[in-house]
């Protein structure tokens, strides 16, 4: 189906615009970095089989709030974040990308 | 399996999402579609969509919702199911694989919220002459 769907067509379409590829791209990593990290720390988190109301327990925050950051976090409060890792026996770091830096117009 | 993307077209021939979609600012358009790629990619039970791809609930249960603010705090969001079953059920659909089905999209000003009525007439009422259509009502 690669190449010739609707979807497929619509995307490649969008993406000649180059104002559309660069947001376009921005975004999904942006996305897959959220993904990278929520998927991290569930998997973490099912390794010592830990329930979501265990770990916020932990780290002393409401059940919900843990659920949401697991679940749905649209822009996930970082210091649950940092406090869901160290409970999880791991760490958040920042690494340089392989690709230059974007630089934003004055 | 990978998934694939449809877009819902009425009997009328109008794919809803699809004019949604290039009525939005170009920065919308992009994030919206970016979401759709990324949960494709990795599709449920997969947590994916950066908490961009919500899951409805009460009367919109079995939608899916990606979220987005424009310019002027505009609200954008576009509206999907997941079409998945045996291979039976989805070649009766007209699909080799299961298939993210965008259905329409709606903006609201900020700090509004939709109403029951505009989701049962925007969003619901096409969403089930999709579902309720074989083969699928598909744009192609």
């Amino acid at each position: 189906m690669t190449g010739t769907t609707f979807h497929d067509r619509f995307l490649t379409g969008q993406l000649a615009d180059s104002e559309f590829r660069a947001e376009f791209e921005r975004e999904r990593r942006e996305i897959e970095a959220v993904d990278a990290i929520v998927g991290a720390l569930e998997g973490l988190r099912d390794e010592r089989g830990l329930s979501k109301a265990e770990l916020a327990r932990q780290i002393g925050k409401n059940p919900a709030s843990v659920r949401r950051t697991l679940t749905a976090p649209g822009n996930p409060e970082l210091r649950t974040i940092i406090a869901m890792a160290d409970a999880l026996g791991a760490e958040i770091k920042i690494v340089r990308q392989r690709r230059p830096a974007v630089r934003q117009a004055a | 399996m990978s998934w694939g993307v449809v877009y819902y077209r009425t009997r009328a021939g109008v794919v809803p999402a699809h004019e949604f979609l290039l009525a939005c600012p170009t920065g919308v358009r992009a994030k919206l579609l970016a979401v759709i790629e990324v949960v494709r990619a990795a599709p449920p039970p997969a947590f994916s969509g950066g908490g961009k791809w919500e899951a409805m609930h009460g009367k919109m249960s079995g939608y899916y919702e990606i979220r987005c603010t424009g310019p002027g705090r505009r609200h954008y969001r576009l509206y999907c199911v997941l079409d998945n079953g045996s291979p039976k059920g989805l070649a009766e659909r007209g699909f080799e694989v299961p298939q993210i089905a965008v259905i329409n999209g709606l903006v609201k000003p900020n700090a509004t919220l939709f109403t029951d009525a505009e989701y049962a007439r925007h969003v619901r009422k096409l969403g089930d002459d999709y579902r309720g259509t074989l083969p699928r009502l598909i744009a192609s």
